[in-house]
């Protein structure tokens, strides 16, 4: 909106002439912009039953943050970021990213925590050629919002390709049955992806099963499979319902080398608390394993034990990277500028805990270097040999 | 000076917005509860209209006073088709099966993959805006009075009070409590028409239980001794989360704080006056 800028336009203005005014030579503008901190906004879920994930996400940027600070910030400058909750709610995180333009006047968006919300925020900062970047958003479309509308966070569509050829080539899985929560957006475009990676990578499909989020009870659909003799089971769940199918599974006596294959809902360290030793040998595919052992994970997962006491967990590494990501492009668009920073951000490059990582000419993230495939063992994930 | 309430209106604008879409959405819960029937289907109803219009509006690009008719019109028939066999409940019995409804329907949208199934609908256009919404919460506000102040509204408050007493003094209290749902019905989706077009998205959980309680609350929250109360109640509960954001971990403790002071210190709600009536005794 004209007015936004006008108004920023005249904040600028009135900064510049106060520091002509206390007699101050030199370039006024530039000093005026580079006296003042880059303003941030970040709408996350920080309260509510999802909160754990938008807690995890402000733990990973206030780290990056005191880090990039400790090192002199962007543009000689500290970088500021004003934190709103947006509860889960998408109306909430609509008034958080209008605030967060109107009243707080930011030059970047991070978050919402989930794509429900995003949907509905993303079109407004896009109206405002605000960029809004998402750390979390891993469902189709949430780039096809607008030029302005970024992620990190590798979509399914990323991750899932790399479980299933890992599943074939390492493991010689050929035929699967497939299961899915059909009531979840996530877990339904959890399918979606499998079902084109399943047909582009030749595996056959023996039958496709599907469940509610909230079902207890599996035994129909898995009594089913067990008669259909697959070399694996492709599930896309959430936690309390993928950690019941494998107590099912194990209960109707499947083989140990029938599988099951998730997608990102699986990735979990609860699914090995409550699954137990049913759990054993779950495939999922996972951008970032807290065990890597680069010299930049190592780093991260240290740093974050100091400051929390506890284990950084995927979001908040991918909020830590994102940050520094942000960083950069800001530094390299030269200010603090919308416009110039959506420009810088398209073509950045940077290689943090997750990998290498860049935007696609969509706005996804471009590399999936970084995925790893973890097998459960005993309780915990650890990479697939 | 215009910029910076241009700039006031951007930042507020979807709390404004939601403000008189709330209001709207306590009036349909009063209308029920007018009647005595407590109904939890009013954000079912509120779904059906944000279905209906969202897609008439995305899939076949129809003008928006067209789509307001459909998402008062759709509600309102289910309403007619549920009413059939839930008039004869009351009470508790009545609100089980207004909550089965929600259920039903919100497992409807997630399997019916034209309207987007479990990923919802989005790319929903921005219409309406406020003087839609504040003027159709006007417009049904008069009418509430304008009613409640009739021999209708009076003779609400008698099936309200004693349904058999009402009865016998000649009030048709089925056809009563049809039209009573129906017009909740019809109010709750326009209302649902708005929410959609003002937030671009929707999806099956939107209009879940949850939903269905919190539309209740605006309207035991305001009180029910008038259409105002209703009103009164959604504007406080919706501002309340926005207006203590700058409380930031603290402002969920005291939102909830504030509501149950008023309910233990105010259990009539926060506006308990009632309507005058014409004719009434000073």
């Amino acid at each position: 909106m004209k007015f936004v800028q006008l108004k920023r336009g005249l904040r600028a203005g009135a900064l510049a002439a106060s520091v002509l005014a206390t007699g101050m030579a030199g370039a006024p503008y530039a000093m005026a912009q580079a006296k003042t901190s880059v303003q941030l906004g970040a709408i996350e879920v920080l309260s509510g039953p999802n909160a754990k994930y938008g807690v995890s996400i402000k733990s990973g940027f206030d780290l990056a943050l005191s880090e990039i600070n400790a090192a002199g910030g962007v543009l000689g400058a500290p970088l500021a970021i004003h934190y709103e909750d947006s509860a889960g709610n998408k109306d909430q995180a609509v008034n958080a990213v209008r605030k967060l333009i109107g009243a707080d006047k930011v030059s970047l968006i991070l978050g919402p925590t989930l794509s429900g919300e995003m949907f509905a925020a993303g079109p407004v900062a896009n109206a405002q050629k605000i960029p809004i970047v998402g750390t979390s958003t891993t469902a189709n479309g949430i780039t096809a919002l607008g030029n302005y509308v970024f992620r990190t966070s590798l979509p399914e569509s990323d991750v899932v390709p790399v479980t299933l050829k890992a599943a074939r080539d390492k493991l010689g899985v050929k035929k699967v049955a497939v299961m899915y929560g059909n009531d979840d957006a996530f877990t339904k475009s959890g399918y979606d992806v499998m079902k084109a990676a399943l047909t582009k990578l030749g595996i056959e499909t023996l039958t496709t099963e599907t469940f509610g989020g909230k079902d207890t009870d599996f035994s129909a659909q898995l009594t089913k499979i067990k008669a259909m003799n697959p070399d694996a089971i492709v599930v896309s769940a959430l936690v309390q319902a993928g950690a019941g199918i494998m107590l099912e599974k194990k209960a109707l006596g499947f083989s140990d080398k029938v599988r099951i294959i998730g997608g990102n809902g699986l990735n979990s360290p609860k699914i090995g608390e409550i699954a137990g030793a049913a759990a054993n040998g779950t495939l999922v595919g996972s951008p970032w394993f807290v065990g890597k052992q680069d010299a930049a994970n190592v780093k991260f997962v240290g740093a974050y034990k100091a400051k929390y006491n506890a284990e950084p967990d995927q979001f908040a590494a991918q909020a830590y990277d994102t940050l520094f990501i942000v960083a950069k492009a800001i530094t390299a668009a030269g200010a603090a500028d919308p416009q110039k920073i959506r420009d810088a951000l398209v073509n950045v490059k940077y290689s943090g805990v997750l990998g290498p990582s860049a935007f696609t000419a969509d706005r996804n993230p471009a590399d999936t270097s970084g995925v790893v495939v973890l097998e459960m063992e005993d309780g915990k994930f650890a990479p697939l040999k | 000076m215009s910029a910076f309430f241009a700039n006031l209106l951007f930042t507020y604008q979807s709390l404004i917005y939601g403000l008189g879409i709330n209001a709207i959405l306590g009036l349909s819960m009063y209308v029920v509860l007018a009647i005595g029937q407590l109904s939890l289907g009013q954000a079912a109803f509120m779904g059906v209209g944000a279905y209906a219009s969202s897609l008439l509006s995305v899939k076949l690009g129809l003008s928006f006073p067209v789509v307001l008719v459909a998402a008062a019109g759709v509600p309102a028939m289910l309403a007619l088709l549920v009413s059939v066999p839930t008039l004869r409940l009351s009470g508790v019995y009545l609100a089980i099966a207004t909550i089965g409804l929600g259920e039903v329907l919100r497992l409807f949208y997630v399997n019916w993959d034209y309207a987007g199934g479990a990923l919802g609908l989005s790319g929903i256009p921005d219409r309406g805006g406020f003087f839609t919404i504040f003027g159709t919460l006007a417009l049904l506000l008069a009418a509430a009075f304008a009613v409640g102040r009739s021999r209708i509204g009076r003779a609400m408050e008698a099936i309200r009070e004693d349904e058999q007493a009402a009865g016998v003094m000649g009030i048709d209290v089925p056809r009563y409590k049809l039209a009573a749902l129906v017009i909740s019905a019809a109010i709750a989706g326009i209302a649902g028409a708005y929410n959609a077009h003002v937030t671009a998205f929707i999806a099956p959980g939107d209009y879940a239980f949850d939903n269905a309680v919190t539309i209740l609350s605006y309207a035991l929250l305001g009180g029910i001794g008038s259409p105002l109360g209703p009103v009164f109640g959604a504007f406080l509960l919706t501002a309340l989360p926005e207006l203590l954001r700058p409380l930031h971990d603290y402002r969920l403790v005291l939102n909830g704080l504030i509501i149950v002071s008023v309910v233990i210190f105010m259990p009539r709600g926060l506006f308990s006056w009632h309507m005058r009536r014409i004719g009434a005794a000073k």
